[in-house]
Formats: structure tokens, C-alpha cells, sequence
């Protein structure tokens, strides 16, 4: 608990998260904006561009937040970049016996913050949408809390690569390109049948269904995933980033 | 190794791709001592630090901390080290002593002597300000406090005292001086020679990567001459000629190359010559850095 209670006390007064959660807040408004209401205000101007229904739309408002990988790499990153950029922090992390608590202690700390954020993101879609969007209905609240778990197994595996890369290259701009690098090229390979079956953006689609209107989910990797496939692809995901972590950790002359 | 030496440093090497940090450096360090880490700039200071902590692994060589090899049994002295190298990671936002909370959490401390180390490094009655309104001297103590929190047995500080004003440099040393007397190992590397001859017990000084010296401080500065105040110098100086001793006037009085006073008495006195003092000739840490460096002054 000392360790839990030590990176709180870290992350909380730091301007880091709210800036990022605002950052987050900004850029689910816009993707609401244009998918719930800009073409029912400019239908001229939307062409193609879908306008998402109730209930569903509650749904695919928690797939576009999950898709938001950037959140827990950078704050993963960042936070546990901070801490190696000082000898006593490094010193701690990289000679305490306690190597794997240290590790297990940031996961679920960045885990839970980045999580709060997704889950204020998927609140102010629903807000939106409840206001905005036609059609009736909404999700039960075993769905809602479908939803819930969902991102957060999500969270888990992005903070775990973004704490393996920071680990492995000990400096936190290089470790955010490559995570960043890492999610979008992972993302585009997706797009490929037999790599689709192990890629972490297809697992993150696949959580949440094919719930785009008009057939759009077949051009979304992954939406036929089933749960338990993208399940274990996020969990094989998730240890590569520990393993990397505590490997990286591991070296002395990063 | 015995009870004495707290650091046994032998061939340590550490290259970097293709710069040679350190070369085989030899080096022991006391217990229960300060001990200036000196060297100038570039000489290997910080890297040494950094093989001592096992945040960098040696090419080759042995250390031995408190009688435990390193890295091989890093987990045996991890406890038993505190340590301030580089920026000490202070969390600004935060006050201080919350931030001797979070340093006692993150290194496996409890929280009982927060209080006292407050108190020790005089900050008790700063404990609730955010350490980012402290000035540099109180980040640098705070800093101190977050280190003893576990109680070290042995305290490697690099360049401590940069940068702090001389009131703040003389509280610290008392500090640290207090903490030797306690029976703590204390190591502090410093460009600044005034602040080691000021605190240091034993020196240790290498450049290049190499030893190139070690050993008592006050062995260091003692210049291998005595001193001799006397009436009449010239005679003096004739009569300590013929008695067989390297003698020289200097400044009004004498200066004979010798470890001991009393046979250069004896001989004057023997000539019915009394000297009003006479005393040890004192050289400074910088003069003798400067000499063992082959650096040039200016």
C-alpha cells in the first residue's frame, strides 16, 4: 500500500493529468461533434459521414475514447520517465529488491488515472449524445459496466507498453515516439488478416463489437475479434510491456 | 577488507563505447570518516558514484560496500546507502515534508523519523511549505533528510555543497560532520577543495580515471617541513647547515625539510639559539591537488 499511496501522492499534484485529461475532454467533444451532430446540422456538408443513433451511440462513444492510446503511453511515460531522469528515484527503481512491486505499483496507479480519464471521456460523449443524438433507448447497466471493464483492460495494456518503452530507453521523447510509432504502425498492420489476430488495436475494436452503423465495422480491424480472443491478445500485450519494463529496469547503462 | 575500510574500490574500468571513464581505479575509504572524493572535472567522479549505487555496471574491476560485493549482493547494501548524485528528485509540487513521505514510501522506509530528520537538517519549521518556495539550500537539505531516512550506514554526496550560500555551506558541513561522529561513512565529492579541507577527514583524489592519491587529510597538507621563528634566521640557517639538515630562509624565519621538530631545537639550542615557534609547515588542499594533478594554476 506504501508504494500505492507514494506514486498517488506523485501523480496527483502534478499539472500533467488534468492537462492531458482536458486535452482528452477537447478531442472526444470534436469526434461527438462530427459524429452524432454535424450531419444533422449540415447533412449538405456531411455527405458520408454517418450520424451515429441511441443507443449505440453510448457504445461506439466508448470505442472512439479507447482509441485514444495516446493517453496512458504518454502519462506512462512520462511519469516513470520523471522518476528515472533522477538518481534517487532511478536508484530505487533499478537496485530495490522490490523491482517487480515498483513496476506493479506504477501499472495500477497510471492504470487507474488513465482509466478515470477514459471514463470521464466516455461520460461527456454520453452527455452529448444523450442531448444530440436521435433514437431512443440506452445501454442496461450491466452494458455500462461492460463498457467500464472494458476500457480499463485497454488502459492496462497501453500503460504496460508505454512503461516498457520508457524503460528501455530511459529518456522520455524517444520513448514516446516509439510508443506512439508502435500504436499507430501496429494499427495499420492490423489491417492485415493473419497479423489482425494479435494485434493490440484490432483486441481494442474487438472488446467493443462491430457497432458502426451501414456495415462500417468490417473496415474497422478487429470489430469481428471475439471477446476472449481480444482478451488474450490485450493480456500477451500487457506482459510484453511489464517484461520489458522490469528487463529494462534491469540494465544499469541505459 | 577489514571492519575499517567501508569502500574497497580495485581495477575499476568503466568504458562508454569509446571513452575510457575509468581505468583501473584503486581506492579504499574509511568508516566513520568523511572522505573528499576529488578530482577535477571529467576525472570519473560521478561515474565512480554511479558504479558505487549499481547504476552502471563496471567493464571490470571489484568494489566491495560494507563488506558486500557490488553488484553481485546490491540487494544486501541498497538499505545501508543513501545517496544525493545529480538532481535529487524533489517533487516541487508537493511540501517537504510530503516529500519525505513519498521517499520513504518509495524506498521501503517507514515514516518514524521524518519528524526527526526534519528536525535534523533544520526544516521542521518548513515541513508544510511546497519545496518548490524552498531556496536551493533548503532543496539541497531536504534532499540530506530523504537520504537518512533509512538510517545509512554510508552517505555518498556528489558536489553537496554547489551552489549554496557560505552560511548554507557551513551548516551543512556541520551536518555532515555530526553524522561522521555518529559513526556514519560519509563521501562527498567536491570541485571545490576549500570545502573539503574544511570538512574531509581522508582524501581520495583521481583524475583520468586513476587514483593518483590517497590518505589522511591532515597527511596530505603537512608539507614535509617545520617552520622555525627565530631571532637571527642567517645563523640559524648556518648552524642547521652544519648540523646536516636542508634549511632556507623564508619570510623572516626558517624553513628546515624535516618530519620532526625537536632534533632541529636540539642542534640550536645546543648553539645557544632558542626559536620563539616553531611549528609543522602547512601546505593547502589546493596546492597539493594542483601539484598531484599536474594542473597549472590560473
Amino acid at each position: 500500500m506504501s508504494l500505492l499511496h507514494a506514486e498517488y501522492l506523485k501523480i496527483s499534484r502534478r499539472k500533467l493529468f488534468p492537462v492531458m485529461a482536458l486535452i482528452l475532454l477537447f478531442l472526444v467533444v470534436i469526434s461527438a461533434f462530427v459524429l452524432i451532430a454535424f450531419g444533422q446540422i449540415a447533412p449538405e456538408l456531411a455527405e458520408d459521414v454517418p450520424v451515429l443513433e441511441k443507443p449505440d451511440a453510448y457504445v461506439i462513444g466508448a470505442q472512439q475514447v479507447a482509441s485514444q492510446t495516446w493517453f496512458p503511453i504518454i502519462l506512462a511515460v512520462v511519469m516513470l520517465g520523471g522518476e528515472l531522469a533522477s538518481t534517487v528515484w532511478a536508484t530505487s527503481l533499478t537496485r530495490d529488491s522490490r523491482r517487480l512491486a515498483h513496476i506493479l505499483s506504477r501499472l495500477t496507479t497510471f492504470t487507474i488515472a488513465s482509466w478515470l480519464a477514459f471514463v470521464l471521456g466516455t461520460g461527456l460523449w454520453a452527455a452529448i449524445a444523450f442531448v444530440a443524438a436521435p433514437g431512443s433507448g440506452a445501454p442496461e447497466l450491466i452494458e455500462w459496466l461492460g463498457l467500464l471493464w472494458r476500457l480499463a483492460a485497454v488502459v492496462v495494456a497501453w500503460t504496460s507498453l508505454g512503461l516498457g518503452a520508457v524503460a528501455m530507453l530511459r529518456s522520455v521523447g524517444p520513448a514516446i515516439g516509439a510508443a506512439l510509432a508502435l500504436a499507430f504502425g501496429e494499427g495499420i498492420l492490423g489491417f492485415w488478416g493473419p497479423y489482425e489476430n494479435v494485434s493490440l488495436t484490432a483486441a481494442t475494436n474487438g472488446l467493443f463489437g462491430d457497432v458502426l452503423p451501414g456495415g462500417m465495422g468490417a473496415f474497422i480491424q478487429g470489430a469481428d475479434l471475439s471477446t476472449a480472443h481480444a482478451l488474450a491478445i490485450i493480456v500477451g500485450w500487457s506482459l510484453l510491456g511489464l517484461g520489458l519494463t522490469y528487463w529494462g529496469l534491469q540494465r544499469r547503462d541505459a | 577488507m577489514n571492519d575499517s575500510t567501508a569502500i574497497r574500490v580495485r581495477g575499476l574500468t568503466k568504458t562508454y563505447k569509446r571513452t575510457e571513464a575509468l581505468r583501473g581505479l584503486d581506492f579504499d575509504i574509511p568508516s566513520g570518516k568523511v572522505t573528499g572524493f576529488l578530482g577535477p572535472n571529467g576525472a570519473g567522479k560521478t561515474t565512480t558514484f554511479k558504479a558505487l549505487l549499481g547504476l552502471t555496471s563496471p567493464s571490470e574491476g571489484d568494489i566491495t560496500i560494507l563488506g558486500h560485493e557490488v553488484p553481485k549482493q546490491l540487494n544486501s547494501v541498497t538499505k545501508k546507502v543513501g545517496a544525493i548524485v545529480e538532481e535529487p528528485g524533489l517533487i516541487r509540487a508537493h511540501s517537504g515534508r510530503v516529500n519525505l513521505q513519498i521517499a520513504a514510501d518509495t524506498l521501503g522506509f517507514g515514516h518514524e523519523r521524518i519528524d526527526s530528520m526534519l528536525e535534523f537538517v533544520g526544516l521542521a519549521n518548513d515541513a508544510r511549505r511546497k519545496a518548490d518556495e524552498y531556496s536551493k539550500g533548503m532543496r539541497q537539505r531536504l534532499a540530506l533528510a530523504a537520504a537518512l531516512l533509512g538510517e545509512p550506514e554510508l552517505l555518498l554526496l556528489d558536489e553537496p555543497l554547489d551552489g549554496l550560500d557560505p552560511a548554507g555551506q557551513h551548516a551543512f558541513r556541520a551536518r555532515l560532520t555530526a553524522l561522521a561522529e555518529a559513526g556514519t561513512t560519509v563521501v562527498v565529492s567536491s570541485h571545490d577543495l576549500a570545502d573539503i579541507e574544511a570538512l574531509a577527514d581522508y582524501v581520495v583524489v583521481i583524475d583520468k580515471g586513476r587514483l593518483i592519491s590517497q590518505g589522511p587529510l591532515e597527511e596530505m597538507l603537512d608539507g614535509g617541513s617545520i617552520r622555525v621563528v627565530i631571532e637571527n634566521p642567517e645563523a640559524a640557517i648556518q648552524i642547521l647547515l652544519a648540523a646536516g639538515f636542508d634549511a632556507k630562509a623564508d619570510n623572516g624565519s626558517v624553513v628546515v625539510e624535516a618530519e620532526d621538530g625537536s632534533e632541529i631545537v636540539e642542534s640550536l639550542a645546543r648553539e645557544g639559539m632558542f626559536p620563539s615557534e616553531v611549528r609543522p609547515e602547512r601546505t593547502t588542499l589546493e596546492s597539493v591537488f594542483l601539484g598531484i594533478t599536474g594542473e597549472e594554476e590560473g
